[in-house]
């Protein structure tokens, strides 16, 4: 199989013991010099070999480690916002939020909104319910202070079909339903410090305000009752 | 050479340098710090949801409490007997407390306190079944409260109408209706809520209100209610 060779011109035994034989005893010396060093060097490269190895796993369980407390801090499940569902209508498009102070006053107050949505108020509140004459501004704003949503329609532009439909929206505690005239839109729906504007009765924002504003934390008083007080004349 | 390299090898695992032993013992902790952490993502998560009987009782029976307060504070302001206004000044402020109580779970859990079906999540429960609460159709508002053995509108406006003995014992008898209403809800929150707060609040507020039904029951014997 060995082709013809330049380098193969001696033809005798093996060739490395043909060369073995041909070395001196010094180079012999050299050898096993050079043999000792390889060794020493192996063990050098293998004790490199070692720390590198220790240092990859001291990184990897540094990296590893970091990682856990720093996961322990990202991973933490946010605290639920207490403004969800809340006192927060951002959400609803048209809402316009206000602030009032809430005096207790005697006689007729200026309102800000027409109709009010918060402010000074007399002493004694309007009791919720249907109404079907136009209830005292001073009374209503107390309500709105206990957490009540006001919902108020034109009477000249909403029908009894559409006061129907209101009136099947609200939940029964804490709303008072009654007409107003002089609004800018035909119906408002109005809690403390927020308000919204709408056409129709059977318009979805009405019911994403009453989730969002009914009896929430924004108003100074949510828990307070919204009966025993003042039943205005053509309470239903 | 090798006899020494393997000497000092030796010795380095025996005794491995004081940074070494202070790098391990940092990650030891940093991890248990962690661990610490993690335990507590349960603990946070677990408040009751938008569904919820929990959130269902929460609301409802806020609703049921606050026309207690108003029977209570009626008949507060009529009575003559004593031992009556003494337990209608103790509802009246009890239930008061309770529901500002249950107000404060629901911004604590930061949910609305506003209910789109009340009675809805009685329907899974036992009692929900006994209790006439239709697991199809939502009910009307009037059928919900009268399920929750609420007084009507003309119930109401009668008791703030009547004088004397006849107030008494109407009122007696709205508001053993309205306790016994109030014991099923208190025994569908125990059977599907998952809050502990709630459930030593509901299993509280049911022995409080199963007394209270007796102590009415014998007043109405004591005033000659029929």
């Amino acid at each position: 199989m060995t082709p013809n060779d330049p380098a193969g011109k001696r033809t005798s035994g093996n060739p490395a013991t043909q060369a073995q034989l041909n070395l001196s005893v010094k180079q012999q010396r050299e050898q096993q010099k050079q043999q000792k060093l390889a060794e020493y060097q192996r063990q050098l490269a293998k004790r490199r070999r070692t720390k590198a190895t220790w240092w990859i796993v001291g990184a990897t369980a540094a990296i590893v480690v970091i990682g856990l407390v720093a996961a322990s801090y990202f991973l933490t499940p946010r605290p639920v916002s207490i403004a969800r569902g809340d006192g927060d209508g951002a959400g609803i498009s048209g809402v316009q939020t206000f602030e009032h102070t809430a005096n207790h006053v005697e006689g007729v107050v200026d309102y800000e909104q027409t109709p009010p949505a918060g402010g000074d108020h007399n002493a004694v509140w309007l009791n919720c319910g249907v109404y079907d004459q136009p209830v005292p501004n001073e009374n209503a704003v107390h309500a709105l202070e206990h957490g009540a949503i006001w919902i108020t329609y034109d009477p000249s532009k909403v029908d009894e079909a559409g006061v129907a439909a209101l009136k099947a929206e609200l939940p029964r505690d804490y709303t008072v339903l009654s007409p107003y005239e002089g609004m800018d839109t035909p119906i408002t729906v109005s809690a403390w410090n927020a308000q919204l504007k709408v056409d129709a009765p059977d318009d979805e924002r009405i019911g994403e305000f009453i989730k969002a504003y009914w009896r929430n934390t924004n108003g100074p008083e949510p828990l307070a009752a919204c009966t025993g007080a003042l039943d205005a004349p053509g309470k239903q | 050479m090798t006899e020494t390299g393997g000497t000092e090898r030796g010795a380095e695992r025996t005794l491995p340098p004081w940074w070494v032993v202070l790098l391990v013992a940092l990650a030891v902790a940093a991890v248990a710090f962690a661990i610490g952490r993690f335990s507590t993502f349960g603990i946070a998560g677990s408040t009751p949801a938008e569904g919820s009987a929990d959130a269902g009782f929460a609301r409802d029976m806020q609703v049921h409490h606050a026309q207690a307060v108003d029977m209570a504070m009626t008949i507060y302001a009529e009575t003559d007997d004593e031992h009556l206004r003494a337990l209608s000044y103790d509802i009246a402020t009890g239930q008061s407390s309770q529901r500002g109580e249950m107000f404060d779970w629901l911004v604590r859990w930061g949910l609305p306190q506003y209910s789109d079906q009340p009675m809805a999540w009685m329907a899974a429960s036992g009692s929900g079944h006994a209790h006439g609460v239709a697991s199809t159709a939502p009910q009307s508002d009037d059928e919900v409260r009268a399920a929750m053995g609420m007084a009507s509108d003309e119930e109401m406006s009668a008791l703030h109408d009547a004088t004397g003995q006849e107030a008494d014992c109407m009122f007696l008898s709205l508001m053993i209706r309205h306790h016994e209403g109030a014991i099923p809800m208190a025994d569908a929150v125990l059977e599907l809520g998952s809050d502990e707060r709630v459930r030593v609040f509901a299993e509280n507020m049911k022995k409080g209100q199963t007394f209270e039904i007796q102590a009415m029951t014998s007043m109405q014997q004591r005033l000659g209610c029929s």
